[in-house]
């Protein structure tokens, strides 16, 4: 592996210092820890391998094939390469839910799976959940009972609201609050999506 | 993210093979199975594998099978799976919902079982590029001079990390085995001695090599007359690791607790086990008292660092709680 | 004009933009795509203070892909509004925080930007630093401006902030009991879902900025500043905004980036901030450590207040520092002084009310201890001191606070369920509190174009973002209401400053009340030229003349009537109604919107966690626009407050002065099963001021929420918490099962 220096020591010498001897913590002073603070960006090696595959993917009903590298996420692909920009990256951490989409029946967080496992599957994206011009349900729900403040989270609860009304037409109150607890908005609305998904689960 | 190249493995073999070639090569590879955990590393470029191995595409490692007495799950099978399975549910309804309080649904509907066990800490200096710290390679734990509040009273030093799991500490209370393949062929150990205490490899959370993987969680069904419990506490309801949790099994009869597994999570490096309180729990009656008692003597040694030393009274709250349910 | 008479105003109606929102159409800046569009990353500094003797870009500089890396020894651009007591650049030498922007690359994609910055090589001279904004005004504490730590003011803020009525000494003396308390704040990211994301791109010497602003006026204003153009230069698009809730007003360094590197490029550029750059690199609020004296007769009175406190705002001061939660009381004497501080920390201004939610928490939590210690139920305590007067004299232009004291205490039984705090035995422990808020009402400077098409159908043109508030719609509805066109038929355009009209920015609660005064004005313009088309046909004087559902008729005998289609056949091509509007706050009154928050709480005495399980806001906006919207806005202005009574606080690692949890995880943002249904309440009495009567709703929600549920759990414990956040360790420390 090629070595990013750092200031004043490199990762190599970390490890050298460690050895096999014991480690010290009784005792530290600040000095050793800001000396151990990473102070350039951590780029361990820029990486001579560049994977990139071909894939294919059906993402609402439509089948696609391109090549990816392998550092895409899922979330990346959907909305820089196909142009499906409904579904949101919020942190891109797998801790927000707005990039939540629909692979087996299940939601899970589009940026947390690389494109490149998605590789034959199945993915349902909030632009595939219209029939035409004909909302979905859940999305005339989210209307209706105000579900969109801002709007950036709105994608991934309809689709976690979506999953859940999936496998279970007619949940209670607690069942929607636990299927949609993946999911943050900050825009505090939570009563809401949870109304426009109880709402949408009685309209069927 | 760095750069580097995913392959798809197809087979438990070309896994191992692969992991043995790149490391006799001294390449870095890792493996991943849910993925949604150690990407959040790669991102970070806290993980900076030249190799990934994506072991979702090998087929036949997730099951729920129930034989001779236990269940076997395969490495693969999600946490979603685990919690909604039918005879999980019927039969070890703990395990069940220690899988449903993992992270959130989303985490829980690609995460596997193995990759549960086998996630690396939640420890915001370990997770944070801008901390060098010895699980890392550094010199030193930062949480020894900073921020303790999450970190172990048990067990730990020279890391002060803690074990993330919601059910590695229900899997070790109900005596679970982990079978890892490996060059040699497929060993089966208690699920306990899988994991590993920083005062012998401060850089891993188990003791897997390199070149290892694990295809099979083996669970033994508790006797008649147990009861298992499993509780954990955080500050919110999704997402959260546990602050502290807790799982027990307790084999009663006749009024009288004939065995009892007393496991804690969020308090030490690995789940952590409590036999003198177990031991001393034998042949009582569970009450106040017992309860109490079987407490004091699971967090004797315990030693917080300045910051979590709520956790000592939080763990004996919350093993009083169980045992008392588990009465 | 009674609710009642309104014909869209005062409805439930769904937003008019909620198909674009619910289907992923809604386009926001980060969904802006371009041929040929460069990634951008930003660098940011490792040490909290430190001096920058050389960048060596050049490795960086030769990774396949990477198109330009800007840094402060190559590009000098101001940042007008990242600074109000000091000259602020885009990239700082000295930097002064961990996350001070360093440098920013642009590259093919945003992974070798990414690679990039790992190869930019700084040489940093390490300074002294200062975390804690006590220590940092201590004659000893390293200087981090050659003034000193004190941040102070030049023109448009100040150092320390003062205000003072009344007799202090007199009023002390008349008080039979005299409190002292300290309360404690931390910094909360304002988290908003969208992270921050800048388009830019050059043609022909104009910038086109897709930005994620709160305000598209004052950022094409900044902008056009910052980089010395002209403001015909400088066009700035914002159609949908992810959140902000205050750390998007203006137009931010990272804007002036990513207009740099696509000036350096020639290339569009898109910069994007990573999750922890935003948690970093932008600004939460304040942290505050507040000290009150307060004076009171037995009977829970208050005489006087004396309030001193220090705000720590980090490196720069973006913005005021105040704290302003005794705003809510009648105090006869008042002094307050806050000292707003810069320390070597991630940068604090803005965050939805900014000067409120943290003081209310220390002002009415000390009042509800004062009411405890004095044996006064805090119902009591509450709706004596409510605000009848402003500082001390002033009337409000309206002031519904008891009406909503009473019904929200009705609404969840506070007589049934208030007993004495920490009566409750047993593990599980019962609590309900309640605390008041509000936030001022103001009029202001606001714009709108109307157009009525040749078939009667209306287009409105205004400058507003909508940042989640409905604020596109309450527009909507209020021309609706204005010109007496169905709502059905009205489009209305927003967002694009070479397209909309100046507005204000929508910060502050302001949009209604500044952009909707201007609305009503646009639509009377329009109605005029309306009236005076249609006057021939229906043989009567214009002024006799009314519009309503699309149909103009004679005032006095509406049988006389004229569809609007028709009328606009006689005018050539169309109608345009414009307004600027700067309505000018009378002297001499005061116009505030009011709240009174009652929650009830179980904490779990054996694990320390906390549980809301009900809340009542009731409010007091004025006449309500659009309830649906504005329910919501009060649903999530309670939320936000739950967020950082119970769990918010980004921590600073001391030994190093970095942050250690600048993600969601960690910083703990609430989620779905942290918030019980939020019953709101409006009480509705028309100001005379605001638009149909309409005051304030979007800061008012979360100042008082704070102090609601502080109160509650020391119902519930019989301990009081001082500091923020009121977490299970904190809890377990001082609760006994």
């Amino acid at each position: 592996m090629e070595e990013k220096k750092r200031k004043g020591v490199s990762r190599r010498d970390f490890l050298k210092g460690i050895g096999g001897g014991a480690v010290g913590t009784a005792i530290i002073s600040t000095g050793l820890l800001d000396s151990q603070k990473a102070e350039a960006y951590p780029t361990e090696a820029i990486g001579a391998a560049r994977g990139k595959s071909a894939i294919g993917l059906k993402v609402n009903g439509k089948a696609y094939r391109l090549e990816v590298e392998h550092r895409q996420t899922l979330a990346e692909v959907l909305r820089d390469e196909l142009g499906l920009t409904g579904t949101r990256i919020g942190c891109d951490r797998g801790e927000c839910g707005a990039c939540t989409v629909i692979v087996g029946g299940r939601n899970i967080y589009s940026c947390s799976q690389l494109a490149v496992w998605m590789n034959g599957k199945e993915i349902l994206t909030v632009e595939g959940l219209a029939k035409g011009d004909k909302l979905d349900p859940l999305q005339e729900a989210f209307i209706e009972h105000d579900g969109p403040q801002c709007g950036f989270c709105t994608s991934g609860q309809i689709m976690s609201g979506k999953a859940l009304l999936m496998r279970n037409a007619a949940p209670t109150e607690a069942q929607v609050r636990r299927a949609l607890s993946g999911n943050l908005c900050r825009c505090g609305n939570y009563n809401r999506e949870v109304a426009s998904v109880l709402a949408a689960a009685k309209a069927r | 993210m760095k750069n580097f190249e995913n392959i798809d493995v197809k087979s438990v073999q070309e896994a191992v093979g692969l992991l043995r070639k790149f490391q006799n090569e001294k390449k870095s590879a890792a493996v991943v199975g849910g993925g949604s955990e150690y990407l959040q590393l790669m991102k970070v470029r806290v993980a900076t594998p030249d190799y990934l191995l994506n072991l979702k595409t090998i087929p036949g490692l997730s099951y729920i099978k129930e034989e001779g007495g236990g269940l076997r799950i395969g490495a693969l099978t999600t946490l979603v799976e685990v919690e909604e399975h039918k005879g999980v549910k019927e039969k070890l309804l703990f395990l069940s919902e220690a899988a449903g309080e993992a992270a959130s649904p989303q985490i829980r509907n690609a995460g596997t079982i193995a990759g549960n066990l086998c996630q690396r800490p939640f420890c915001w200096y370990f997770r944070s590029p801008d901390f060098n710290c010895l699980r890392k390679g550094g010199q030193v734990c930062f949480t020894v001079a900073g921020d303790s509040r999450y970190h172990a009273i048990l067990g730990a030093g020279p890391s002060y990390i803690v074990h993330p799991s919601d059910l590695a500490p229900a899997l070790v209370a109900l005596n679970a085995q982990i079978k890892i393949a490996g060059p040699a062929g497929e060993k089966t150990i208690p699920l306990e001695k899988f994991f590993v205490l920083p005062q012998v490899d401060y850089k891993h959370e188990n003791i897997l090599k390199p070149d290892e993987i694990v295809t099979e969680i083996q669970v033994p069904l508790p006797k008649a007359g147990s009861k298992g419990f499993y509780h954990k506490v955080r500050e919110r309801l999704a997402w959260d690791h546990a602050i502290v949790s807790v799982a027990t099994v307790v084999e009663s009869s006749g009024g009288a607790v004939r065995n009892a597994r007393v496991v804690l999570g969020g308090v030490a490096p690995i789940p952590w086990r409590a036999p003198k309180a177990e031991e001393f729990l034998r042949a009582k009656k569970l009450d106040d008292a017992t309860a109490q008692k079987a407490a004091e003597i699971a967090l004797e040694g315990a030693q917080p660092l300045k910051d979590n030393v709520y956790k000592i009274g939080l763990a004996k709250s919350l093993i009083e709680r169980a045992l008392l349910a588990s009465a | 004009m009674a609710t009642n008479e309104f014909s869209v105003v005062g409805k439930r109606i769904p937003r008019i933009d909620g198909y674009e929102r619910v289907t992923g159409q809604a386009q926001y800046t980060g969904d802006v795509q371009l041929p040929g569009m460069l990634y951008a990353r930003v660098l940011r500094s490792p040490h909290p203070h430190a001096k920058i003797v050389g960048i060596d870009s050049s490795k960086a500089e030769k990774l396949p892909g990477v198109r330009a890396v800007i840094h402060s020894f190559n590009t000098q651009i101001p940042w007008g509004s990242g600074g109000l007591t000091q000259k602020r650049m885009i990239f700082n030498n000295p930097v002064r925080f961990v996350g001070d922007a360093v440098a920013a690359v642009a590259a093919t994609d945003r992974y070798v930007a990414e690679d990039a910055l790992g190869l930019i090589e700084v040489k940093y001279e390490k300074l002294p630093h200062v975390l804690d904004a006590a220590q940092a005004l201590k004659p000893e504490a390293p200087k981090i401006y050659p003034k000193g730590n004190l941040s102070v003011g030049e023109g448009r803020v100040s150092a320390p902030i003062k205000d003072e009525w009344g007799d202090l000494e007199k009023g002390f003396k008349e008080a039979d009991k005299v409190f002292e308390d300290t309360y404690i704040s931390k910094h909360v990211n304002n988290a908003q879902m969208e992270r921050r994301v800048s388009v830019a791109k050059w043609d022909a010497g104009k910038l086109t900025a897709w930005a994620s602003t709160q305000g598209i006026s004052n950022a094409r204003a900044d902008i056009a500043r910052d980089l010395g153009l002209p403001l015909s230069k400088v066009r700035v698009v914002c159609k949908y905004m992810g959140g902000g809730f205050g750390n998007k007003n203006q137009a931010q360094d990272y804007d002036l980036m990513t207009a740099a590197l696509a000036k350096a490029t020639a290339q569009p550029v898109k910069l994007e901030f990573t999750r922890e750059d935003d948690f970093i690199g932008m600004h939460g609020r304040w942290a505050s450590e507040q000290h009150y004296k307060v004076g009171v007769k037995s009977d829970g009175t208050i005489t006087a207040v004396d309030f001193s406190a220090v705000t720590n705002m980090g490196a720069y001061r973006k913005q005021s520092g105040d704290l302003s939660g005794c705003d809510f009381y009648n105090i006869p004497n008042f002094r307050k002084v806050v000292s707003p501080t810069h320390t070597n920390t991630v940068v604090a201004a803005n965050y939805r009310a900014p000067a409120y939610p943290q003081s209310v928490f220390g002002f009415a939590s000390m009042l509800d201890q004062i009411a405890f210690e004095l044996g006064v139920n805090p119902y009591d305590m509450f709706m004596r001191n409510r605000a009848r007067l402003s500082k001390g004299k002033m009337a409000f232009s309206s002031n519904a606070l008891e009406e909503c004291i009473v019904e929200g205490a009705k609404r969840i039984g506070w007589n049934e369920k208030w007993h004495k705090p920490g009566a409750a035995p047993g593990p599980n422990k019962h609590g309900i509190g309640m605390a008041l808020g509000g936030y001022p009402f103001r009029l202001g400077l606001g714009a709108a174009t109307i157009r009525v098409n040749p078939d009667g159908t209306a287009h409105v043109l205004v400058g507003v973002v909508d940042i989640g508030t409905g604020a596109k719609s309450t527009m909507a509805i209020i021309a609706s209401e204005a010109l007496g066109i169905p709502l059905g038929q009205i489009q209305l355009t927003s967002g694009d400053t070479d397209v909309t009209p100046y507005s204000i920015g929508e910060s502050s609660s302001r949009t209604t009340s500044f952009t909707g005064t201007a609305v009503i004005a646009a639509a009377e313009d329009v109605r005029k030229q309306i009236f005076a088309a249609a006057a021939p046909e229906l043989k009567a004087k214009a002024e006799d003349l009314d519009l309503k559902d699309g149909i103009v008729f004679v005032k006095a005998d509406p049988a006389q009537k004229v569809p609007l289609n028709r009328v606009m056949r006689r005018v050539e091509p169309e109608i345009i109604g414009r307004a600027t509007t700067n309505p000018k706050w009378p002297e001499g009154v005061d116009g505030k919107a009011f709240a009174a928050h009652f929650c009830e709480v179980e904490v779990d005495a054996f694990t320390g966690h906390v549980r809301i399980t009900r809340y009542v806001a009731a409010h007091d906006s004025g006449t309500i626009i659009n309830r649906l919207p504005a329910e919501s806005q009060v649903k999530g202005g309670v939320t936000q407050g739950i967020g950082m009574a119970l769990t918010e606080e980004l921590l600073i690692d001391r030994p190093t002065a970095s942050p250690i949890n600048p993600n969601y995880r960690d910083a703990k943002v609430p989620t779905h099963l942290e918030v019980p249904e939020v019953e709101v309440i409006f009480i509705e009495r028309p100001d005379p001021y605001g638009p149909f009567g309409g005051k304030v709703v979007g800061e008012p929600p979360i100042t008082p929420s704070v102090a609601t549920v502080a109160n509650a759990i020391f119902n519930a414990t019989g301990r009081r918490f001082k500091e923020l956040p009121i977490t299970p360790d904190k809890i377990l420390r001082a609760v006994r099962v």
